[in-house]
């Protein structure tokens, strides 16, 4: 994955790498095998589940009666017919194009929310500056409960709305605070100062210059927002129950969480969801859909990630 | 933090040389000067007002007898009288002690694992190993709870990959997925697998940035790893982690929804329930429980904000920095 395109950042000074200072003392083999086991170990942790699901979800039935059942570890012969059948228009299809919709959608509204408080409130001594800063805030020390919540989005008339998944969430003042403090520390004032005196006015400053200079944070915060929508679960379990195509998280949970409990309603949703497909084993039609719902994660990831600590220390110094 | 203090104004200002100049002018001519920045600014403010400051307004609901088919202004104030029912309700101190016992599960368990991760990882000194590795573990964060119960489900599931393995070598299978008594070692093991990883990347940066001439210097004295360890590197990262154990403390009433509600079914609500859950089962689902609901949420966040502010204060005695002073 990303491996690759730090070996070869790493590769471009490589006289300074990999070196132990001289005055630091070897470490002895013990502690050196130690720490390599724990570290192999964790990772593995996490490696080996998701080639267990990747291996179920191209398995055939050949390979899943050997291996007993469920999962396949080491696959024989691969198939995509699992992939074949979910993505062939089915509830599982629907639900993704909805999710990536809703994702689209949602991103776009969180990014112009946030850049434009962050560039409003990136002038300390503007009209209301410290009132509306105050006011964002206030939302990281309290939060309200859930039904007055639930009231709002009741009373607005957003229940079983794709609009209740998106509203509620769509600002944060986390990222608002990292995506402020890019603009007050590293975004130059004197360019600032020079497109004014250019005669430009705020919005061309902000569009021409600050906004240019920003593309990595905004890239991040933007795959923060993006992650959130796309792991929609809970907003649509308390505001959307009656929606007739689920987000993908619900979607799954049904299909694989809810139906292994001994529930008729559960095995019917369960039963709707799978009806049609009948050319692939159920275990890797289940793994195929767990797959679709990384693969957007994994495929933004190795972009994004050479920018996250930036991102994660701005806001987390400067709040 | 922004409190509108007078020194707080003044400190603000040289920032920016034009800024005193503009306070002493009349709001129209400031309006008319900073308009588009309101206007930027105005959409964000008018989403907290309809999605935070309306339902907070809303949490009046807990000392009202509500009934949602009144208007809310015409609920007949009762005081404190839901507070003393929740108390008094064996459910809801049960969803209040396994929160607890949650938050500091977490507290002790994976907050310092983060921290071990940490040094282990910057000890490493090939930057291949460590980047690859970094790819790595931060991925889990990313996914759903509803992925990662699946994920479990798979390798520790009755069905899954760990059971097949054991009655493969004549062994019984795994029951950890519906065993109550073990939630807990099992929400530490997904806690673990799911954010113990991203939780290192702060205290990796502020490992980054001691100094090394600190090190040499010790080293030069005598300092062996450990002692350099105990002086440089903890004392160095110690703001940090105070940071942290501020923010963990102030939201320790809040140890999340979904984990729990996956898991409810299978473990059973005994073992599971936690606040969040409890006033979702309670007014969501259930008819009549409106106001015990919100004066559950009510007490969650009026804690949560008690909690954050006594612990920065706390800091800021002991001479850390705390989360706010600035800005």
């Amino acid at each position: 994955m990303s491996a690759v395109t730090a070996t070869t950042a790493v590769r471009a000074r490589r006289p300074r790498r990999d070196r132990r200072p001289v005055w630091d003392e070897k470490p002895s083999f013990l502690g050196k095998s130690a720490k390599a086991l724990f570290l192999i170990c964790y990772a593995a942790a996490i490696i080996v589940p998701l080639w267990a699901v990747l291996a179920t979800s191209v398995a055939t039935d050949d390979a899943l009666a050997r291996s007993g059942g469920d999962m396949v570890f080491l696959p024989t012969d691969v198939s995509f017919q699992a992939y074949r059948e979910i993505l062939s228009g089915g509830a599982v299809t629907k639900s993704l194009l909805f999710t990536l919709m809703l994702t689209a959608v949602g991103t776009a509204i969180s990014l112009v929310l946030t850049v434009g408080a962050a560039y409003g409130l990136s002038r300390p001594g503007s009209v209301w500056h410290r009132k509306f800063l105050t006011a964002a805030l206030v939302t990281l020390l309290f939060a309200p409960g859930m039904y007055p919540s639930y009231l709002v989005v009741q009373d607005l008339g957003l229940l079983n709305n794709m609009w209740s998944l998106i509203l509620p969430v769509c600002f944060s003042a986390w990222n608002l605070i990292v995506l402020r403090t890019f603009f007050m520390t590293s975004v130059p004032g004197e360019l600032i100062d020079a497109a004014k005196i250019d005669g430009a006015g705020e919005f061309r400053t902000m569009f021409k210059v600050v906004l240019p200079m920003s593309k990595a944070i905004l890239a991040v915060i933007g795959l923060f927002y993006a992650v959130g929508y796309w792991n929609t679960y809970f907003l649509s379990v308390l505001y959307t129950p009656g929606l007739e195509t689920k987000p993908i998280q619900v979607l799954i949970q049904q299909w694989l969480i809810a139906s292994t409990q001994p529930s008729g309603q559960d095995a019917a949703a369960a039963a709707a969801i799978s009806s049609g497909m009948d050319n692939a084993p159920a275990a890797s039609l289940k793994m195929a859909a767990v797959v679709c719902t990384i693969i957007p994660i994994v495929v933004m990831y190795p972009f994004i990630q050479k920018h996250f600590t930036k991102a994660v220390i701005t806001g987390a110094v400067k709040g | 933090m922004a409190v509108t203090t007078p020194a707080a104004r003044t400190a603000a200002a040289p920032t920016k040389t034009k800024a005193p100049k503009a306070r002493r002018r009349p709001l129209r001519h400031r309006l008319r000067l900073d308009w588009p920045l309101v206007v930027l600014t105005l959409p964000a403010m008018v989403q907290l007002a309809v999605f935070f400051y309306t339902p907070s307004a809303y949490s009046i609901i807990a000392f009202m007898d509500y009934s949602p088919y009144r208007p809310l202004w015409e609920n007949p104030i009762i005081g404190f009288t839901h507070f003393q029912i929740l108390f008094e309700d064996p459910y809801f101190v049960d969803a209040l002690l396994n929160t607890l016992q949650f938050a500091f599960a977490q507290l002790l368990f994976v907050f310092p694992f983060s921290i071990v991760l940490a040094l282990i990882m910057h000890s490493v000194v090939s930057t291949k190993i460590r980047s690859t590795f970094q790819s790595i573990v931060y991925l889990p964060y990313f996914f759903s709870w509803v992925l990662v119960v699946s994920v479990f489900a798979q390798v520790l599931g009755q069905d899954g990959l760990l059971s097949r393995w054991l009655v493969g070598m004549g062994g019984e299978r795994l029951d950890i997925m519906r065993d109550p008594d073990s939630f807990m070692f099992l929400a530490w093991m997904q806690w673990t697998w799911k954010d113990a990883g991203w939780g290192m990347i702060i205290f990796l940066a502020a490992l980054a940035a001691i100094n090394p001439a600190l090190y040499e210097a010790a080293a030069v004295d005598g300092a062996n790893r450990w002692r350099r360890l105990w002086h440089i590197t903890l004392p160095s990262i110690r703001p940090v982690i105070v940071l942290l154990l501020i923010l963990q403390l102030g939201s320790i009433l809040s140890v999340g929804f979904e984990q729990y509600q996956l898991q409810r079914a299978a473990v059973g609500w005994g073992a599971s329930e936690v606040l969040d859950t409890f006033v979702y089962y309670r007014t969501i689902l259930a008819s009549n429980g409106e106001s015990l609901g919100t004066a559950a949420g009510l007490f969650k966040g009026v804690i949560g904000l008690l909690l954050i502010l006594a612990a920065n204060n706390i800091a800021h005695r002991l001479g850390e920095q705390g989360i706010y002073q600035k800005s």
